[in-house]
């Protein structure tokens, strides 16, 4: 593992740099954090991996596909949250990679809404835990639980969908954002959990996880952060997730997302408002 | 970009402190000043109190592998200022975050040693017509005012 050209001399209680493997680094991480759970990602932190990531951006592709679990997506979120890679420098990689303007616009968008997220958590700083606005669903604040039902962070609710989607999160620390959506709907709608509960979930794991993107997307969902809560239903997640873990799923007789819009709203909702579909 | 408090006094030894929103080599503080000493310090109170996983700290760690810092670990400020004294510093320097919780550190660093707090570059230039503090109740009013200037970067 290479490290920076100008080593600084180790002084005592200064971290070792010099690693032989990502194995020997991870054993280095469990004995000084021993309480921070699990392993390390398969997604490579440092400025060598982002630019791997960068050289690979199709912004055409993206614009077309980005819905879809399996579409071409960046995956420059973790570089881009932590400055390994500046929004401008993205801004600009991705401008001088187009010829056309359409090309480029869903991308150049969702940059748009990485700065958007962040001069808001300027304004609101640790207000961003709260509730922007009353929530829609028609339910008290009050009737939503405020810790996570243990099922769901393991990974046990028997619904493959939300099961492969939270151990997905606790292996890589990092999901689509389609199913970041889907996750969060179950946890707040269908569940009945307050939003908070799921944001600090995910910020425990994703690797692109601050305040700011992550709070602000969950209070979009929960209807704190929009004029409408978020809703999925099944035929959504099997068109965007291919459909793939409806296969072999356990309740997939029972599903509780085989229904209408109308009829999910019927039965999470106190009032009637249209969801939001996206 | 939100500063933290920002000094004007001119410094001509300071050490350079990396935070986890700036770790990537275009960091104005490292392109500032290159081969002054800079630190990293894994903020304990933080990892603790949202009970980070070893991914999110994994991550860090490999980016700082590829920069030329100093790795750390406890309470963030007073670290730094451990680290200015070992270096006989007269001053510190970073990089502008957002996060309130680096105005903080920021507050109490700024208030044992001189702290510059360096900008880097916006995303949309703030530039007259671009987006003001009232366009931020829904992304779409942002997005009138923030698209046409980021476009205009566009030479297509």
């Amino acid at each position: 593992m290479q490290s920076g050209d100008s080593l600084p001399e180790l002084a005592p209680g200064d971290l070792p740099r010099q690693f032989t493997s990502r194995a020997a680094l991870q054993q280095h991480l469990q004995q000084l954090f021993p309480s921070a759970s699990g392993a390390l990602s398969p997604i490579v932190g440092g400025w060598a991996a982002a630019q791997e990531r960068l050289a690979a951006v199709d912004p055409g592709a993206y614009g077309r596909s980005r819905n879809h679990l399996a579409g071409a997506v960046t995956h420059l979120s973790p570089y881009i949250r932590h400055g390994v890679l500046g929004l401008a420098a993205v801004r600009d990689a991705v401008l001088g990679r187009i010829t056309r303007r359409p090309e480029g616009e869903k991308l150049v968008n969702e940059l748009g809404w990485r700065d958007y997220w962040q001069r808001l958590w300027g304004q609101l700083g640790d207000g961003i835990w709260d509730d922007q606005e009353p929530l829609k669903t028609g339910h008290p604040a009050s009737s939503y639980a405020s810790e996570l039902p243990a099922d769901i962070a393991g990974g046990s609710t028997g619904l493959a969908c939300m099961d492969a989607f939270a151990a997905e999160l606790r292996a890589t620390g990092w999901l689509h954002n389609h199913a970041r959506m889907w996750l969060a709907a179950y946890v707040v709608h269908w569940r009945r959990v307050r939003w908070q509960a799921g944001a600090r979930w995910f910020l425990q794991h994703l690797l692109d996880g601050d305040p700011a993107s992550n709070n602000l997307s969950w209070q979009w969902v929960a209807s704190s952060f929009s004029h409408k809560p978020y809703l999925f239903n099944r035929a959504n997640l099997e068109r965007f997730g291919a459909g793939h873990h409806c296969q072999g799923c356990p309740a997939a007789r029972r599903c509780p997302f085989d229904a209408s819009y109308e009829a999910l709203e019927q039965r999470l909702f106190a009032v009637t408002p249209t969801p939001r579909r996206r | 970009m939100t500063a933290a408090p920002m000094t004007a006094t001119p410094m001509n030894s300071p050490i350079l402190w990396i935070h986890g929103a700036a770790l990537g080599p275009a960091n104005p503080a490292l392109v500032a000043w290159p081969g002054r000493p800079a630190v990293f310090v894994f903020d304990d109170a933080l990892i603790a109190g949202s009970a980070l996983s070893l991914k999110r700290l994994g991550f860090l760690y490999e980016c700082l592998l590829e920069l030329p810092v100093t790795i750390r670990r406890g309470d963030v400020a007073s670290e730094v200022l451990a680290f200015a004294a070992r270096h006989q510093a007269d001053g510190v320097v970073t990089t502008a975050a957002v996060d309130p919780r680096f105005r903080q550190l920021g507050q109490a660093i700024a208030a044992r040693v001189p702290l510059t707090v360096l900008p880097v570059e916006p995303f949309v230039a703030p530039e007259a017509g671009g987006p003001q503090p009232g366009d931020l109740g829904r992304f779409s009013r942002y997005w009138r005012r923030a698209e046409p200037l980021v476009w205009q970067r566009f030479k297509g």
